[in-house]
This record gives C-alpha cells, sequence and structure tokens, in this order.
C-alpha cells in the first residue's frame, strides 16, 4: 500500500531549485536598487523599449536645439546691439547735421564728423561672433562692408569719385564746385550718386554680403531667419548720407548746394532709422520666437525625463523591499535544507 | 516430510529476502541519480508452497515520461532562441547607453543641427561627418552581429546534428540489448533507465514521440513524424555553412531526405534546440538584418542629393551616405538585401579619404556641380543643413519584409526595430521560462512517481530484517524438532 509519495531526489532538487531562482531574483533586485531601473530594461519592456528609445532620442534632439539656439540668441542679441548703435549713430548725424546747416564752420565739421561716423559705420557692420560677421548674410566668412578708407583707394570710394567727375567735370576738392547750382546738385545725388548705392554697384562696391540670411531651426518645426545682412536699404540710406557729407567736398560748395546735399542727407539718414527700426522688430520677432521655443520644449523636455523614469525606472523603496523579502527567503532556504538533510530515518534506526 | 518442507520453505524465504536486499541496495545505492527508477522485486509463491524473485520490474509512467520529454524539447528550443536574441540585442543594448541605431541616428541629426547653428565652423562639420561614420559604422557592425548570429546559430545546428547521431547510435545499441534480455527474462531495469537518459537528450535536440513495442522495442519518431529509431538508427544529415553574409540561406537537416528542421516542408519538427537555432537562423536573425538594411536605404534616401540646375535633368543620387551600387538610387520602399553591410560615407565628404567637409554643408557630394544647392557658395549657408533634419523627421516608405510598419520617420523605424527586437526577447524569454518551470514541474512529477525514497527503503530493509530473523528462527525450530525427533528415535 502506498499513500502519497515523494522521492528523496525530488525532495533535495526542490529546494535547490528553488533556492537557485530565489538567488537569480535576489541579483536582479540588488542591480535595481542600486541603479534605480530596471535590470534588463529591454527584456522587461518589450515593444515598449521602441517608446523609451524614441523619447530618450527627442529628449537628446529638443537638448540639442536648445543648446543651438543658445548660438542663435547669441548672434540675434549682438545684431540687436549693432543695429541699435547703427540707429543711434544715425540719429546723432541727423542732430548734428540740423545743428551744421546753417552756419558757416558747418562744412567743415559735420564733414569730419561724416569721416569719424562712416568709419565706426563701417567697424559695426564688419562684427565678427564666433568668426561669423554678422551683417553678411551667409556669406559668414567674408567681411560684409568694403573699408572706404583704405589705402590704395578702395573701390567704392573710387567710385564715388568717378560719378562727381562725370557729372561736374571736376574733382570734389576743386574749388570751382563753387559754381554747382543746387538743382544739378540734386539730380546728381538722386541720380548717378544714388545709382551707386543700388545694385549692382552696391554689391560690386560696397557690400560682399549675400542678400540670403541665415536660417535657422529654433524648434522642431520652426525655421526661421535669424540674422541681417549690409545690403539691407537701411545700411544703404546710412552709407549713402555718411558718404555724401563725407566725400562730396561740401566745404567747396556754394551755399545752396551745400544746403541741398544737407538737406538730402538728413532725409536719407532719418529713412534709414525708420528703416532700420523695421529690421529691428524683425530680429526682435525671431528672438521671442526662440525664447518662446525654447520655454515650449524645456517643458517637453521635463516631460519626457519623467515619462523616460517612468518606463525605465523603479522604485526604490519597492526594490529594497524586495532585496530584503528575497534575503529572507533565501536565508529561510538554507535553514530548510539543513533541516532536511537531517530528516532522515537513518538517524531514528538501531541499526 | 513436512518438516523437510518447512524447512525448504524456510530457505527459500532466506534466499528471496537476501535477494529482496540486495535490490534494496540497489535502490539505495541510486537514490541521488535524478534517472534512477525505483526497482521492485516482484515475489511469488512456489509449487512446494515456498517463495522466490520472480523479477525485477521498475516503477514507470510512460505518460509522465512522455510530457517530460516534450517539456525538455520546448525548453531547449527555446534556450537556444534566448540565447541568439541575446547576442543580437547587443546591437541595441541598454537605453540608456546611446548605443542603437535610433540613438546614432539621432546623435548625427544633433550634430547637423549643431552644424546648421554655425555652418562656417569646420569643427562642427567635422563632428557632423564623424557622427555619419559611426552611424555607417555601427550599422555595419549590427549588420555582421546578425550574420555572426546566423553562423553561430548554424554551428549549433551542426553540434546538435552530431549529438543527435551519436545518442541514435548508442539508442541502438541498448534497445538491442533490451529486447535480447528482454526475451531471455534478464533484469533490463538498468538499462531501461539509461535508454530513458537517452530518450531525455535526444529531446534536447529535437522534439520527439516514442512508440513502445513489443519485448521492450520502442520506435522513436520526431514529433511532426519523421523517423528517427526504428529497429535501426537513421542517419540525421547536415551541411553546414561556415560564413554567412545577408541573403544566404542556410541548410536544411535531413532526416531520410525529409528536412526535419531549416527549409520548407511539412515534416518541420515543432520543438528542440534545432528547431530553435533554425528559427532564429531562418527568420527572426533575417528580419532583424532587412531592417538594419531598411535604416540604411532609408538614410541613403533622407540624405539624398537632387539636381539643383534650373531645369532638373539628372536623377537623384546618394549623398552623405552611398553604397556600392552608386550613383544610382537604391529603389524608393524596396528592402535591398546586405545594405546595412554596405553603406559608408561619401568619400567626397571625408577628409580622411581626401573629401571636402564643407560639401556636407553645400551639397555636390554626388560629384556633378548639378548637385550644388549652396550657388553662392557663402559659408554661412545653413538651408541644406536644415533640410536634412527636415528629412530626418520625414516620413517614409519602408519594405513590408522587415516585418515593421511601413510609413514611418527613419527615427520612429529604427526605434519600431528596436522594440521589435526587444519584444522578440521578452516573448523568448517569459517562454523559456514557462518551458523550463514545466519542465521542473514534470520532472519532479516523474521523479516523484518512479524514483527512490530512502526512507520508504530503509523501512523495507527493517521488514526484510525481520523476515531474515523470522526465517532463521523458524530453521532452528526445526531443526530443534528433528532433534528431538533423533532423539526420541535413539
Amino acid at each position: 500500500m502506498k499513500t502519497s509519495y515523494i522521492s528523496t531526489s525530488a525532495l533535495s532538487a526542490a529546494t535547490r531549485l528553488s533556492l537557485s531562482k530565489t538567488q537569480a531574483k535576489l541579483a536582479e533586485a540588488q542591480k535595481e536598487v542600486t541603479t534605480g531601473r530596471l535590470a534588463d530594461v529591454g527584456a522587461s519592456l518589450g515593444y515598449k523599449t521602441g517608446q523609451t528609445l524614441s523619447l530618450r532620442q527627442e529628449h537628446a534632439r529638443l537638448t540639442t536645439i536648445i543648446d543651438t539656439n543658445s548660438v542663435v540668441s547669441t548672434r540675434l542679441t549682438a545684431t540687436q546691439a549693432a543695429l541699435k548703435s547703427l540707429s543711434d549713430d544715425s540719429k546723432l548725424f541727423v542732430g548734428q547735421l540740423i545743428g551744421a546747416r546753417n552756419t558757416d564752420s558747418g562744412p567743415v565739421v559735420v564733414q569730419a564728423q561724416a569721416k569719424a561716423a562712416l568709419v565706426s559705420f563701417t567697424n559695426t557692420i564688419n562684427t565678427a561672433l564666433d568668426g561669423a560677421h554678422l551683417f553678411a548674410g551667409i556669406n559668414a566668412d567674408v567681411k560684409p562692408l568694403t573699408d572706404y578708407y583704405a589705402t590704395p583707394t578702395s573701390a567704392n570710394r573710387q567710385a564715388v569719385a568717378d560719378a562727381f567727375l562725370a557729372t561736374f567735370g571736376t574733382t570734389a576738392d576743386d574749388p570751382a564746385n563753387a559754381n554747382i547750382s543746387a538743382t544739378d546738385m540734386q539730380a546728381f545725388l538722386d541720380g548717378p550718386f544714388s545709382d551707386l548705392f543700388e545694385d549692382p554697384a552696391w554689391t560690386t562696391n560696397w557690400s560682399a554680403a549675400s542678400d540670403q540670411n541665415v536660417k535657422s531651426r529654433i524648434s522642431s518645426s520652426e525655421l526661421v531667419e535669424t540674422s541681417t545682412n549690409s545690403n539691407d536699404v537701411a545700411i544703404r540710406k546710412i552709407a549713402r548720407a555718411y558718404a555724401m557729407i563725407a566725400d562730396l567736398g561740401i566745404q567747396n560748395l556754394n551755399e545752396a548746394a551745400y544746403q541741398t546735399v544737407v538737406d538730402t542727407a538728413t532725409r536719407t539718414a532719418g529713412e534709414a532709422v525708420q528703416d532700420m527700426a523695421n529690421e529691428q522688430s524683425r530680429l526682435g520677432i525671431a528672438q521671442e520666437r526662440v525664447k518662446n521655443a525654447n520655454e515650449r520644449m524645456s517643458i517637453q523636455i521635463d516631460i519626457m525625463t519623467n515619462h523616460i523614469s517612468l518606463l525605465e525606472g523603479v522604485d526604490p523603496y519597492e526594490a529594497s523591499t524586495r532585496v530584503s523579502s528575497l534575503m529572507t527567503q533565501v536565508e529561510t532556504a538554507y535553514a530548510m535544507t539543513a533541516r532536511i538533510q537531517n530528516l532522515s530515518l537513518l538517524k531514528y534506526l538501531p541499526l | 516430510m513436512s518438516l523437510s518442507i518447512g524447512l525448504d520453505v524456510a530457505l527459500s524465504g532466506l534466499s528471496t529476502t537476501a535477494e529482496q536486499t540486495a535490490v534494496v541496495s540497489r535502490n539505495v545505492a541510486r537514490a541521488n541519480d535524478p534517472y534512477a527508477t525505483r526497482k521492485i522485486a516482484n515475489v511469488i509463491t512456489t509449487a512446494n508452497g515456498g517463495i522466490r524473485v520472480a523479477s525485477v520490474t521498475r516503477a514507470a509512467n510512460s505518460a509522465l515520461l512522455e510530457k517530460m520529454l516534450s517539456a525538455t524539447s520546448t525548453a531547449a528550443g527555446q534556450q537556444a532562441i534566448v540565447q541568439s536574441l541575446n547576442h543580437l540585442h547587443e546591437t541595441i543594448a541598454d537605453p540608456e547607453l546611446d548605443a542603437s541605431p535610433t540613438a546614432m541616428i539621432q546623435k548625427l541629426n544633433d550634430a547637423i543641427q549643431q552644424y546648421a547653428a554655425a555652418p562656417q565652423d569646420p569643427i562642427r562639420a567635422q563632428s557632423a561627418v564623424a557622427a555619419a561614420q559611426n552611424l555607417a559604422d555601427s550599422l555595419n557592425g549590427a549588420s555582421r552581429t546578425v550574420q555572426d548570429v546566423r553562423a553561430q546559430a548554424d554551428a549549433g545546428m551542426s553540434d546538435s546534428v552530431n549529438s543527435l547521431n551519436t545518442l541514435l547510435a548508442r539508442f541502438e545499441t541498448i534497445n538491442t540489448e533490451i529486447v535480447k534480455g528482454t526475451r531471455n527474462g534478464a533484469d533490463v531495469t538498468d538499462l531501461l533507465d539509461q535508454r530513458d537518459v537517452l530518450l531525455g537528450s535526444i529531446s534536447e535536440e529535437v522534439g520527439i514521440r516514442t512508440v513502445s513495442r513489443q519485448n521492450g522495442d520502442m520506435a522513436v519518431f520526431t514529433d511532426s513524424g519523421v523517423t528517427l529509431f526504428d529497429v535501426s538508427a537513421r542517419a540525421v544529415t547536415f551541411d553546414r555553412t561556415l560564413l554567412y553574409s545577408p541573403g544566404a540561406t542556410g541548410n536544411a537537416v535531413y532526416v531520410d531526405g525529409v528536412p526535419i528542421a531549416g527549409g520548407a516542408g511539412v515534416m518541420l519538427a515543432g520543438s528542440g534546440r534545432l528547431t530553435g537555432f533554425a528559427a532564429v537562423r531562418d527568420n527572426a536573425a533575417v528580419t532583424y538584418q532587412n531592417q538594419l538594411d531598411e535604416i540604411a536605404r532609408g538614410l541613403i534616401e533622407a540624405f539624398a542629393e537632387s539636381d539643383q540646375s534650373a531645369v532638373p535633368s539628372l536623377p537623384d543620387a546618394p549623398g552623405l551616405f552611398t553604397y556600392p551600387g552608386s550613383p544610382a538610387m537604391p529603389a524608393s520602399g524596396t528592402l535591398l538585401v546586405g545594405l546595412a553591410g554596405s553603406i559608408r560615407i561619401n568619400p567626397n565628404v571625408d577628409p580622411a579619404q581626401g573629401g571636402n567637409l564643407a560639401l556636407l554643408r553645400d551639397g555636390g557630394m554626388a560629384g556633378d556641380p548639378a548637385y550644388i544647392y549652396n550657388a553662392s557658395g557663402g559659408s554661412g549657408y545653413a538651408d541644406r543643413l536644415n533640410q536634412y533634419v527636415t528629412a530626418l523627421s520625414d516620413a517614409r516608405t519602408f519594405d513590408s519584409a522587415a516585418q515593421i510598419s511601413t510609413g514611418a520617420t527613419l527615427g520612429g523605424f529604427a526605434s519600431s526595430s528596436g522594440a521589435w527586437l526587444q519584444e522578440a526577447r521578452r516573448t523568448a524569454n517569459d517562454n523559456a521560462d514557462y518551458a523550463n518551470t514545466l519542465l521542473e514541474r514534470t520532472s519532479e512529477a516523474l521523479s516523484k512517481e518512479t524514483g527512490i525514497n530512502i526512507d520508504e527503503e530503509m523501512t523495507a530493509l527493517l521488514e526484510l530484517e525481520r523476515a531474515y530473523q523470522a526465517s532463521t528462527r523458524l530453521i532452528t525450530t526445526i531443526d530443534n524438532m528433528l532433534k528431538s525427533l533423533l532423539a526420541t528415535a535413539g
């Protein structure tokens, strides 16, 4: 007769197998406690691994865009500062022109001021940031504006001189220029002289910049123009106003012609300030968009970080509780094994 | 004469007890052998009223054995799959390590985004090209890993076939002895144990079914019904493929000209190591290779250059990433087997190969000036770089042979590929866990049913001892009686 039966090897195998399983679980739980993440993310999450892979990549992408946005922001801020100083200089120049219009010493003073302004204007336009010229459009490695007072005489200055000679038959420093009538002067300023600041003369003699502005990706889906260039109409007008006063020999002109030049320069510089404001606001909008995009992306990044840790993370308290309960289990299994080994009829038989 | 009969019977008791004790000690000696079965001495009464051990049989349970064999096959097969998939897992690793193709694509995307922020900076160009190089290398490496896994599975099948042939040969020897022994009425129980052990080993290689016949003979079939052993062992043949390249097809394992693993057929075995390895070699690894190839094709497509002339006349050509079939583009939406292994970055943009970094920004990597995007040559030109970033997040079409989404962004497709592999791994792990647990349970059940319990043997020994003592007492008593009879007779 046999009731319930168990073989000796099954009895010892049962404790042995359960012990090795518990130990494997213990190793896993220990790893999870120390890292705070699943021991084997892929095997635990299965198809959901795709989510954490995507989230991590999205996270990296947004972090990079925020990073590159700081480059963009720096460029925009520097450009804005340059535009502001150009605009301030123009306003100052307008004031100087008005002051010099009706005084005898006016021409000499204002000519010197225009020369200085033209030099600082050229310097400002030629500002470079991190190897890239702010006003060069996409031609970042070229100085956008030709230095007017370079030696030998630069192309843009030569062109002004040539135009003057072609129109009036004299050079700008000729005292005979006192004979030039205000009407002729106005015609010259609006005609041949003005043409020097229009294409193709402008892009040949003055500016090496590209019309094409730098476009930057400021968020996953937004591409915006984040630079300006020296072919902008405001820049041309400022250059025209400065060159008019600086290099047309205004001290040799009669009063009417002189006043015509001054009036035209005042008007041009005034317009330039207006146009400059447009450009400033265009870039200001870009700055605002970058700022908004950054804020939006920071929020997204926070959400993603949360999601990733939700997927891959392990509750440290749960894991450490698991470790201690598994350890108790292992200890119990050890004790059990020892006692089961002792559990033998042999010990009680009087053999 | 009854006294002498009594003496005979007591004597037979003694010898029977001795034989039973021998069986008990055989049992005790093998108590810790998991494959040992309990031997039972069957005692019968002889014509003169004595007893003798007629035969020794063993505790057996063929239903449980059959169940354990099938659990063994399943566990071994799943184990083979898990092992191979874990190897493939190296191409993804922990998502935190950012070593997967998805992460590498993202790193390239980030490097290009950085470059676009300062297109005049050659250092950033350098790092973008380096990221592209890393991506191409990692795809090449992943493709090699997949082919290694296939070659290893093939080697596993070859080992498995060798061991199967050895096992079947030994099975034949033992089976013949059992049949002979059974006919002669000899004790074949230890041979039967050995044969069961062999069955266990065979079932690890391939799922089997057994049929018991007269005289202890046994025939073995695969679980799909192909004869492995019937009176004599059948030869299992397999032609090993040493080196695998994408698109290469491995050979099948044949028995009597019928394929039982790998290849196509209706008689393919359903479980066992052979089946597990064949599944990885011919399905999982091939599909994963297809996915990698599609990722490579997606990359070539995303970075392709188009004719920038006012009136475009040239077809698109591979740009940053190219392949041996260049300048033609790989057919859109169609798998090109082995592309992941042969994709590389365009030498025209790689300074290490005499290329020009700036082509990444300006275009023209395809070699023809018509493909130059940056017409003015300005170093601040970022439009093309921004196009790359857009192209990487554009949806494109993938071949259904990859068995994942057919319409996705490149990064999304690569993520899905990672998800596909991890899901396969999780499923295989779960299946292996389940199969192992089932195997443990059935082994335990079988062991409980047929194994040896020392305590029981000891109790039996006590009984035998008492029986022996009683028999000797009987002999002494009969001796005394005879003595008194003789004394009376004087």
